[in-house]
């Protein structure tokens, strides 16, 4: 190692600048991460192969500006300096950087870090009176020359630069290491790429839009980054996110404020025009400077047209609250958005600047301004792109096209756009990640002789929905010798198969979970593994992990528990009505032992039946207890579809809850629990566990306000204060009542996340819905990543346990890639809540809502604004017309209502809700019909959308090219549609009420 | 811009080094004429002088430390006697009392003075380092080497000698002097937060750094009685 000194002028706290000298180490050995590599680097992780024509080595203005381009996969053997990867840390802030640092980790981009100022031959010292650029250009350009001589010439080195010197000053320098610009580069060796070409020229536009733009000041300039951490520090500014209000996206946002050391400001700052928002754009991390107490406004509580333009008349606002300004952004958090191209008329005004104003799909995002040549092609299309930059001198933000979605409206668009607003991307499974380690269909000796082997001596079952196809989860149960009991929960070992960092991993990680719209579903793993190879089907051995309970014969307590991986055959793939049959002793008929004689049959009925009760038995026993604990179970319903032979669907029938579904979940929860217990026990801060905070108080008062309403008193103190008054709040007269009650407690909860045991303090592990002090997901390993992770979890903990040394993920790696899951799934459940509504749309907008019998049903008013009413009718929270107030106070808020289609272009579709009448609560059906309207709009919505992807299959050839690509099974599978049915059911809000419920356990 | 990245992911620190490497040191003894014995230190470009002066009725340790005005960033007027300077200079004393054979000179007095010349982090580490070869210089008998180094703590990765960039990231640190062959620690000092679970991997890290700069030191002593004895026998 040689030390050398670096001389550098920085900027102190108060603003002179200092001459600071600072040690600077250069060592000999520098990894360079090439197959060619002559000199035995330490190459570990990624390397470039050596099969490519060249190496490329992008400048740091490159890097700065066009880094979306080198993103794309099939640009190969980048090599990023760390030159530039400082220069991006330093100029475009951390988002920017942690972009650069996961394409850097992400095995499958072709790309690697060279450290080229610690190697003592490529780096170069700053000279006297050198201009940072060009310094920075001579850096890369040895950088460059260290590679070429590095490989002994066997490579050819491209150095990509937009500044011209540069290009004429090294070009002629070196035989083997070629300076190029950008585009010529991009013409000359990716000419096939075309998106990266037309990327290119994009940017290029925006960047020399901006170059060329004077005007005056539409906004009050930013403060300086310093100001603002000294303003936060003395608790002068705030920091918060930007939240805008969908429903009035241009006035009101608030900033919901992190740690607040201003005493009498607590929650959200509102932030009222744009004027005092100062370009931020949602989901920012703003600073924000509060207004004297004078100027602060309240909340409007008005309704308004989703459409509507903003009124000027004051509205009556509710009581003030905080007001602030925007003074500056700490951090951008801009993704990619959708928008819509405005029609031909609508552009005449802005043709001969190329620049045309775009909506965005998302309502808080304001309109994008983006210079393009191809306005005319693109009209009325859904385009992604990307914002650029918010100059004070403008009124809106600069974008770039990034690539075109299709025409407004059409299904196929609407999807794509629901995946990307919501961040999602899905491309069909590459060869080499279905390709893994294709052995398998029969086991391996080696294999299953390391494995606990219960083919023969236990009974597994599977309950699934009928027709499921990936089966993760399996029970047994069975009694031992002393009278005790042993139970077993069996789960698809699909870690055997999914090794950690292989590509199939990689992917899974990236979508985290299996991704179900309505009429669909994106797998996360590929269809060999999910439905075949980790499917736990009947009769065949199969891999699987299993947790082994020995329970004492009365009491039920566990004796001791088993962990381990084993072989098991599954002798019966039963479903839910068919095990409830076998429990209720009625006639049923077991499709595995028809092949069988008849007493053979009996025997093995009666003990099936015999394993059934037994587990019925535990599983009431366990509820019991969680019972006792507090546990809270809120409304779902679940559907059941009837098929006929050829697996159309004829009809969706309500299905009573059955008790089975409740003992499959229930043994479930128990193995998620002691899966827990284990792994935080031997990784106590590396753990991944599921928590669910206890919901705020002030979200209860909708409820408590509802339930007063009806006479009933809800003690929302804690979760069994909660359960209990839910139990008692049942109106004799009508069901309903409860139900809606229930409903909207799941409203009112929390999110149930995943985290790492090490981020938490201990007291906020707990499970608030189930009442567990510790809980996490081991049971579905086949559609959740987080799952896997605990596979893999348990596995260490076992191996750490027989002795030997395990290395596991740290707990900042594993708190990260909890939060990317968590941030995953909120984004699953948005995307099928919206192909839902948009489904939903689809179905109504053909219809004429004056005539067709279908646009009208009942509804429920749940809340009154000040001009207006929010009603439910189906499943779906509406905003109800305004001006209706006098008609009804909530205690039977029941009226008739027309459903019509608000349709908008630019946005997704709603669906508006009309009054007709009121109903009087006398005239409302009984009990047993209330549960139909929405199974009947279910099953519509869904005919529909078959009838409609049939019609296009039909109609148009071109499209049945992207179906097959997108869809991953063309015919609906009933699985999904089961799936989707109910969590439908689940989520009648967006407050997931997937942690509430035992079955997705 | 908020957060330095003081690790890379490549493993490499702000200044070029890995997670275990010291800064390069450099040491010359016996530069003072004046004091009984004397050494300077540059590990962080930082200088020592020191000298013992033996007095009195018993052997009691004294340390002084200063800061000269010039030795940091920003030019600042360090009156003697401010409490961090105070701190340290007890701090220094407690290492010592542990290291000389004191029971040797009844009677008497110890006096050490550091002076920072130029601070780049790990001042206390330095200090002793310094003192040490100062204390050799001067012939006082010490069980062992007295050797410290600071051990920051990031992304679960201990990183050995901090220098002032890393110090002052809000990381969490810790000094740790060692006497190296019997494996003693002298002092332990550390005024974070840190999780109980890592301190045994900082103190293991802390440890071994010690023994490197042990080794370092070693050599500088080796070397000055070479060029003394070369002297003294022309």
């Amino acid at each position: 190692m040689i030390k050398t000194e670096k001389i550098l002028h920085l900027k102190s706290s108060r603003g002179r600048k200092v001459r600071v000298v600072r040690e600077h180490y250069l060592r000999e050995r520098v990894p360079c991460y090439s197959a060619l590599c002559q000199g035995d680097c330490d190459n570990e992780g990624k390397v470039l192969p050596g099969d490519l024509t060249h190496y490329v080595v992008p400048d740091v203005g490159i890097v700065l500006d066009f880094l979306e381009i080198l993103e794309f996969r099939e640009l190969q053997g980048i090599i990023f300096t760390q030159t530039a990867c400082q220069a991006v840390q330093h100029n475009k802030g951390r988002r920017q950087y942690n972009r650069l640092r996961n394409l850097l980790k992400d095995a499958r981009h072709d790309c690697v870090l060279f450290a080229n100022e610690f190697q003592e031959y490529s780096y170069c010292p700053r000279e006297k009176g050198e201009s940072q650029e060009k310094w920075q250009t001579r850096c890369v350009y040895s950088a460059a020359v260290w590679y070429y001589n590095h490989l002994a010439g066997m490579k050819n080195i491209v150095m990509v630069t937009d500044d011209s010197d540069a290009v004429a000053q090294y070009s002629s320098l070196n035989s083997g290491v070629y300076v190029i610009s950008m585009q010529e580069y991009l013409h000359n060796f990716w000419l096939d790429v075309r998106a990266a070409l037309e990327l290119y020229s994009s940017i290029a536009q925006a960047l020399q839009e901006r170059e060329g733009e004077v005007s005056e000041r539409e906004y009050s300039e930013h403060l300086p980054h310093e100001l603002l951490e000294a303003g936060i520090k003395s608790g002068r500014y705030l920091l918060g996110i930007l939240n805008v209000n969908k429903h009035r996206a241009q006035q009101e946002a608030t900033v919901t404020t992190q740690i607040s050391s201003n005493k009498n400001i607590s929650g959200d700052v509102l932030v009222f025009g744009s004027k005092h928002r100062n370009r931020a754009v949602y989901g920012d991390s703003v600073v924000v400077e509060l207004l004297p107490r004078g100027e602060w406004r309240g909340r409007a509580t008005a309704l308004t047209e989703t459409q509507g333009e903003e009124r000027s008349a004051e509205d009556p606002s509710s009581q003030t609250m905080p007001t602030g300004r925007v003074v500056g952004i700490l951090q951008r958090n801009w993704r990619d958005y959708v928008v819509t191209f405005p029609t031909r008329e609508a552009q005449s005004q802005s043709r001969n600047s190329q620049k045309i104003l775009t909506v965005p799909w998302d309502h808080r995002i304001p309109k994008i301004r983006i210079s393009t040549t191809q306005a005319n092609a693109l009209q009325d299309h859904r385009v992604v792109v990307r914002l650029d930059s918010w100059e004070s001198t403008s009124l809106y933000p600069n974008g770039h096209s990034v690539r075109v979605l299709g025409r407004a409206g059409e299904l196929e668009t609407e999807i794509q756009t629901i995946l990307i607003e919501n961040c999602i991307s899905v491309p069909p499974f590459s060869e080499a990640q279905v390709r893994l380690r294709l052995l398998p269909i029969y086991l391996f000796f080696s294999e299953v002789t390391a494995r606990r082997d219960l083919r023969e001596s236990h009974l597994v079952f599977s309950i699934d929905p009928a027709g499921c196809e990936d089966v993760d989860d399996t029970l047994s149960v069975r009694s031992l010798s002393g009278g005790r009991l042993e139970l077993g929960v069996h789960i698809a070992d699909v870690t055997h198969f999914v090794r950690e960092g292989s590509l199939t991993d990689l992917e899974a990680r990236a979508r985290a979970t299996t991704y179900y719209l309505a009429d669909r579903r994106y797998d996360m793993l590929p269809a060999v593994l999910s439905a075949n190879l980790c499917s736990l089907l009947g009769g065949v051995d199969r891999y699987a992990m299993s947790v082994l309970w020995e329970l004492e014969a009365d009491s039920l307590d566990v004796a001791s528990v088993w962990f381990g991986r084993t072989v098991i055959r599954s002798s019966y793939q039963l479903h839910y009505e068919l095990a409830q049959a076998l429990l209720n002793g009625e006639e049923a008929q077991v499709p595995e032992l028809n092949p069988l004689t008849p007493e053979e049959r009996d025997h093995r009925l009666t003990q099936l039946t015999q394993a059934l009760e037994t587990l019925t038995h535990v599983a009431r026993h366990l509820r019991a207890q969680r019972d006792r604990g507090g546990a809270l179970e809120l409304e779902g319903m679940e559907v059941r579809a009837q098929l006929d032979s050829e697996k159309n669907i004829t009809a969706l029938v309500p299905r009573q809850p059955l008790e089975v579904h409740e003992t499959v979940a229930e043994c479930m929860i128990y193995a998620n629990h002691w899966v827990a217990y284990k792994i935080q026990e031997a990784f106590p801060h590396q753990a991944l566990l599921r928590h669910h905070p206890p919901p705020r108080q002030e979200y209860f008062s909708q409820l408590q306000e509802s339930a007063r309403a009806h006479g009933f008193s809800i003690d929302t103190s804690s979760n069994k204060a909660l359960a209990l008054s839910l139990e008692q709040a049942v109106d004799p007269q009508d069901p309903e009542v409860n139900r809606l009650l229930r409903m909207m407690a799941t409203q009112a909860m929390s999110q149930a996340m995943y985290f790492s045991t090490g981020a938490l303090p201990a007291d906020q592990h707990y499970h608030y819905g189930l009442a567990l002090d510790r809980y996490t997901h081991f049971t579905s390993p086949i559609r959740r990543y987080a799952d896997i992770l605990v596979h893999r979890l348990l596995m260490k903990a076992l191996e750490q346990e027989a002795g030997l040394g395990i290395a596991t993920a740290s707990n900042r790696e594993l708190e990260e890639t909890a939060q990317h899951i968590n941030n995953k799934n909120r984004a699953a459940q948005r995307v099928q809540k919206l192909s839902t509504e948009l489904f939903q749309c689809l179905f109504f907008r053909d219809r004429d809502p004056q005539t067709d019998p279908s646009c009208v049903s009942d509804a429920v008013i749940y809340g009154i604004r000040d001009n207006g009413v929010l009603g439910l009718a189906h499943c779906d929270w509406t905003i109800l017309q305004k001006g209706v107030q006098k008609c009804v106070p909530f205690s039977d808020g029941r009226v008739k209502v027309r459903i019509s289609v608000l349709s908008n272009r630019c946005h997704a579709d709603s669906l508006l809700l009309q009054l007709i009448r009121n109903l009087p609560h006398e005239s409302q059906s009984p009990a047993p019909g209330q549960s139909q309207p929405k199974v009947q709009l279910v099953q519509e919505v869904r005919r529909q959308a078959e009838e409609a992807s049939q019609q296009k299959a039909s109609l148009k050839g071109r499209l049945s090219r992207e179906e097959r690509q997108f869809c991953q099974s063309k015919q609906p599978n009933l699985y999904s549609l089961l799936e989707e049915i109910r969590e439908l059911a689940l989520m009648d809000a967006e407050a997931g009420a997937e942690k509430m419920c035992a079955t997705t356990a | 811009m908020a957060g330095l990245e003081l690790l890379s992911d490549q493993g490499y620190r702000l200044d070029g080094r890995k997670a275990n490497e010291l800064r390069k040191v450099q040491a010359r003894m016996g530069v003072f004429a004046q004091a009984d014995g004397s050494a300077y230190i540059e590990q962080v470009s930082s200088i020592k002088g020191s000298r013992s002066r033996t007095l009195h009725d018993r052997a009691v340790i004294n340390c002084q430390y200063s800061m000269a005005t010039f030795s940091t960033a920003e030019r600042k007027r360090r009156p003697h006697g401010d409490k961090k300077s105070t701190e340290m200079s007890l701090h220094l004393k407690q290492t010592f009392e542990a290291a000389i054979l004191t029971q040797l000179y009844p009677r008497s007095q110890i006096d050490i003075y550091v002076k920072i010349l130029q601070s780049d982090g790990g001042n206390y580490s330095v200090c002793v380092n310094a003192a040490t070869l100062a204390v050799i210089d001067a012939g006082i008998p010490m069980r062992d080497y007295v050797c410290a180094c600071t051990v920051g703590f990031v992304d679960e990765t201990p990183l050995a000698d901090l220098c002032y960039t890393e110090e002052s990231g809000g990381i969490s640190s810790l000094a740790l002097a060692l006497l190296p062959r019997g494996g003693q620690i002298a002092l332990l000092q550390m005024d974070a937060r840190l999780h109980q679970d890592h301190l045994e991997a900082m103190i293991e890290a802390a440890m071994t750094a010690c023994k490197g700069v042990s080794k370092v030191l070693d050599e500088v002593v080796r070397q000055h009685l070479q060029e003394a004895s070369s002297l003294s026998k022309e």
